[in-house]
């Protein structure tokens, strides 16, 4: 028994050095020849169905996956062909596109990209089906239905002008997939089912595992790229290994460490490691709504447009960037981005002048309570922020904001909570006042897209417990956009919405949000697309 | 123990185990937004109101809270973990994806935290140099004020990235293994060493140390014939108690190392509020929690011999004090009380089966 005893812990000893230790000395590298991209991911992805596809992490794997029916260059915004030959034939009031396909493409498991497939894409993602619980896309507006005219020509049709739908077709949100794909249910475009979601990609899905790897291969006969691309023909590495690396030290540190090769959302304090040799940052513009608050004026509090203005004087945006960003996030000088199409400059809307914030509350009737915070009429003027989860630095800036706010008299309160609780809140005038938020969307819809009643409603200008529109002008207006079928009037009609925000002052634009990504310098070719998801396609692994 | 009282045990196991999912379910329902709202609530899907309540409805989520929790009740008990409502994985598939990685890790940090916890005791009660033991005695207390996470970032950023043994990314099996069961080694290996510290301290000042000392024992025979085996009793509730610790731990741990795992999915099930997946979770780490402890309990009279005596007779109400420490390993398991309550009634009183000295 004694001798027994002694060697059972002898031997839980030797069993946790063989375990622990052993390995301490043989790091192999576990690489191939090269030619595989490790890239990282703070997140992993939800559902890789297309027009659900907006969250960053759906995007990247869609990104490289599916292949659009247009290209819109990330430079300049234009539109270009990719699997339509050319530019579609548009009638006159934007209710019929015809598109004419390139012949020959394929996808991964052999069956022809063709009209009918077209068709079949578009009659899901412009009217979802619910239930399959596969909602409709969002950068489709009014959509009817589709028609095969032949093998190789579609033509749309839609209730109502839909100018958006030319650049609607060259998004992720419309990335082609093949008929079985279509065919699947909302849970089956989930996590578990990456390998059997078909694209006409340059890349693959060839193996997953839930929530933390998934590997793209590269496909040979892929010969169909946008024809303005340098680069034709296959991928020229081997393919793509997507990790999941939730937290930022460590993607930061696997990157420079030349562990991996390129990772995404570099927070802003970690950019200066990509100064060092052999390293390289990208800050990808996101083309759409900048970063901002977005006051709901439809809540007693911020009914009266002083007090909104009063917010706006008192927000100091430049101490925002010094002390919480770098260059790569640029000052906001609209509601849009600079580079985004329909861009007003408003910049002079937003002047930091808190004597400004004070003399226009005063003027509003709200005088400072004992603690410093203003009251009128024994209500305390107190808005609760929700705290953006996905935004970089959201709490940060909206601590600092609080600060901010607070010399003013005005008090800020934070909702906490993850995701979900944050999505619910956000929805109701009566939990968030003031909400943190962006959209990246290289067209004028996007500005309808973020504010729209009928859209993500980010101003609750529909208020959704009486069905009651509060700003019916503003709510024509981004309709209008998306609904009046030239550019020159697009561009009038989201240049009058803008106007109408800032005049409002319903909107504080605080910075254009870029996608940080940083990366080794070996990688050459990397690209995003016009909203800043990445493109692995032209890469290459120089040494 | 009696068939009688192995059954009594296996009922208790199975009210923790409906208290458990109760109470899980309940805290899950009462949180603001559900599953849904986590694959379709999101601003960038652009859904209205309407189009939510009509996914929500064809989900059946619309229905009273009690009929939802008896039809989940109902398909726990026919073996139906049911399907993940983010990823619409069969809830079964991705355990049995995680669960084995996960076990490994669990068993590689608690072997290891067990190696590490006798390291540091014998040292801090053995070793040569007033300042060495005390150096040692000093280690459990500043372990358990490490935080698991800082652990593993500050693990990754000196082994990985500076010193370059361990690559992060595209690590084998085993090199994947080694940096996380470090990790959660640090919180499992502290209150394990501090217990048994505190054991031998006490074990040391039993009378029969004295006697075999005083018939010439030697320290070593000591330690490892007298003391340690006295002392280890303490260790195995603590070790059983512990395993908490270890899921919590390698929640965190997974997480930091991206790994595939329980403690992965729980996260990730948690920012996503996956209740199908977070309640099969919760049965299967409650499950483990009891039969460890279970397992814990029925070792203790293989390892005192005392305790296989009395209670191996049959005549266990004859001898209250068996019954107490038999009974205090899953009580404190249950009430989530500290196991050093059960510790110091067993190791006094361990001294007849192991006297004597060299003869």
């Amino acid at each position: 028994m004694k001798k027994r005893r002694l060697a059972w812990i002898g031997a839980i000893a030797a069993t946790a050095i063989a375990l622990t230790g052993c390995s301490g000395g043989g790091g192999s590298e576990g690489e191939g020849e090269g030619g595989t991209l490790t890239y990282l991911e703070p997140q992993t992805w939800i559902t890789l169905y297309p027009p659900a596809g907006g969250f960053y992490p759906n995007g990247g794997v869609l990104n490289q996956i599916t292949d659009r029916l247009l290209y819109q260059n990330p430079e300049t915004l234009e539109l270009e062909p990719w699997i339509a030959e050319e530019l579609p034939e548009v009638n006159e009031d934007a209710t019929e596109y015809t598109f004419t396909l390139r012949e020959g493409v394929t996808y991964s498991d052999g069956t022809p990209l063709d009209a009918e497939n077209v068709v079949k894409n578009f009659d899901l993602f412009g009217k979802g089906d619910p239930d399959r619980a596969l909602p409709v896309s969002e950068a489709i507006n009014n959509y009817d239905h589709g028609e095969v005219v032949d093998e190789r020509t579609v033509k749309f049709f839609f209730n109502d002008s839909s100018p958006g739908f030319a650049q609607a077709v060259s998004t992720i949100n419309s990335g082609l997939v093949s008929n079985d794909t279509l065919d699947r249910t909302s849970e089956e475009f989930g996590p578990g089912n990456a390998a059997d979601i078909i694209g006409s990609g340059p890349f693959v899905v060839a193996d997953e595992e839930i929530g933390s790897e998934l590997n793209l291969t590269t496909r040979e006969d892929y010969d169909w790229a946008p024809p303005s691309r340098e680069h034709q023909g296959a991928a020229q590495i081997d393919g793509v290994d997507f990790v999941v690396a939730g937290e930022a030290s460590v993607r930061v540190g696997t990157v420079t460490s030349g562990q991996a090769d390129i990772a995404r959302t570099i927070p802003a304090p970690d950019e200066g490691q990509f100064e060092a040799d052999g390293l390289e940052l990208v800050a990808a513009a996101t083309n759409g709504v900048n970063n901002g608050l977005n006051l709901r004026f439809g809540h007693p509090l911020l009914q009266d447009i002083k007090v909104r203005q009063a917010i706006i004087a008192g927000v100091d945006r430049q101490e925002i960037i010094d002390t919480l960003f770098t260059d790569s996030y640029p000052l906001a000088t609209g509601v849009l981005a600079k580079t985004a199409l329909g861009y007003t400059d408003t910049s002079s809307a937003y002047e930091y002048d808190p004597d400004r914030a004070n003399e226009l509350l005063d003027e509003a009737g709200w005088e400072t309570g004992s603690d410093g915070i203003r009251e009128k009429d024994g209500e305390r003027l107190v808005l609760t922020f929700n705290e953006a989860l996905p935004q970089p630095r959201s709490k940060e800036v909206v601590t600092l904001i609080q600060e901010q706010l607070a010399k003013v008299g005005i008090g800020v309160e934070i909702f906490p909570g993850d995701q979900v609780a944050q999505d619910e809140a956000q929805r109701s005038l009566d939990t968030i006042q003031v909400f943190h938020s962006m959209v990246g969307r290289a067209d004028f819809d996007v500005l309808k897209s973020q504010y729209f009643s009928g859209n993500r409603n980010a101003l609750v200008n529909l208020n959704p417990d009486t069905d009651e529109i509060f700003d019916q002008e503003l709510d024509d207006q981004l309709a209008e956009i998306a609904s009046v079928p030239t550019t020159e009037e697009r561009e009038a009609a989201s240049a009058a919405a803008q106007k109408r925000l800032t005049d409002q002052a319903y909107v504080l634009p605080l910075f254009e949000e870029p996608q940080v990504y940083g990366l080794r310098s070996e990688v050459q070719g990397f690209m995003t697309e016009s909203i800043g998801r990445p493109s692995f396609y032209e890469v290459t692994l120089g040494q | 123990m009696t068939p009688l009282a192995l059954l009594r045990r296996v009922g208790q196991a199975v009210l923790v185990l409906f208290l458990a999912y109760t109470a899980a379910y309940i805290l899950l329902a009462a949180l603001p937004g559900d599953a849904i709202m986590a694959r379709y609530g999101a601003p960038e899907l652009g859904l209205t109101n309407e189009q939510i309540a009509e996914i929500r409805a064809s989900y059946g989520v619309d229905r009273p809270l009690v009929l939802r929790y008896l039809d989940s009740i109902w398909a726990f008990v026919r073996g139906d973990f049911g399907y993940s409502v983010q990823s619409g994985a069969k809830v079964s598939d991705l355990l049995a994806e995680s669960l084995p990685s996960s076990l490994t890790l669990a068993a590689v940090a608690l072997v290891g935290s067990v190696f590490l916890a006798v390291v540091i005791a014998f040292t801090a009660s053995y070793g040569k140099g007033v300042w060495l033991r005390r150096l040692f005695r000093n280690i459990p207390p500043f372990f358990i004020s490490l935080p698991v996470f800082w652990v593993g970032i500050m693990l990754i950023q000196v082994v990985s990235f500076q010193l370059g043994l361990i690559p992060v990314i595209g690590a084998s099996e085993v090199e994947s293994l080694v940096l996380p069961a470090l990790t959660l080694m640090v919180p499992i290996a502290a209150p394990l060493a501090q217990v048994f510290l505190r054991s031998i301290d006490e074990v040391r000042e039993q009378p029969f140390v004295a006697v075999a000392k005083a018939r010439g024992a030697s320290t070593s025979w000591l330690l490892w014939r007298n003391v340690a085996p006295n002392a280890l009793l303490p260790v195995m509730t603590m070790a059983g108690l512990l395993f908490g610790e270890l899921i919590g731990g390698a929640i965190v741990t997974e997480a930091v190392f991206g790994r595939t795992g329980v403690g992965n999915l729980t996260a990730q099930a948690v920012a996503n509020r996956d209740t199908p997946v977070l309640l099969a979770v919760v049965v299967i780490a409650t499950v483990m929690f009891v039969t460890i402890n279970l397992i814990v309990d029925l070792l203790y009279p293989v390892l005192d011999a005392r305790l296989r005596q009395r209670s191996g007779g049959g005549s266990g109400s004859a001898v209250p004090v068996i019954a107490t420490a038999a009974e205090a390993g899953p009580t404190a398991a249950d009430t989530g009380a500290t196991a050093t309550q059960a510790g110091p009634h067993i190791g006094p009183h361990t001294g007849p089966h192991n006297e004597g000295g060299p003869r």
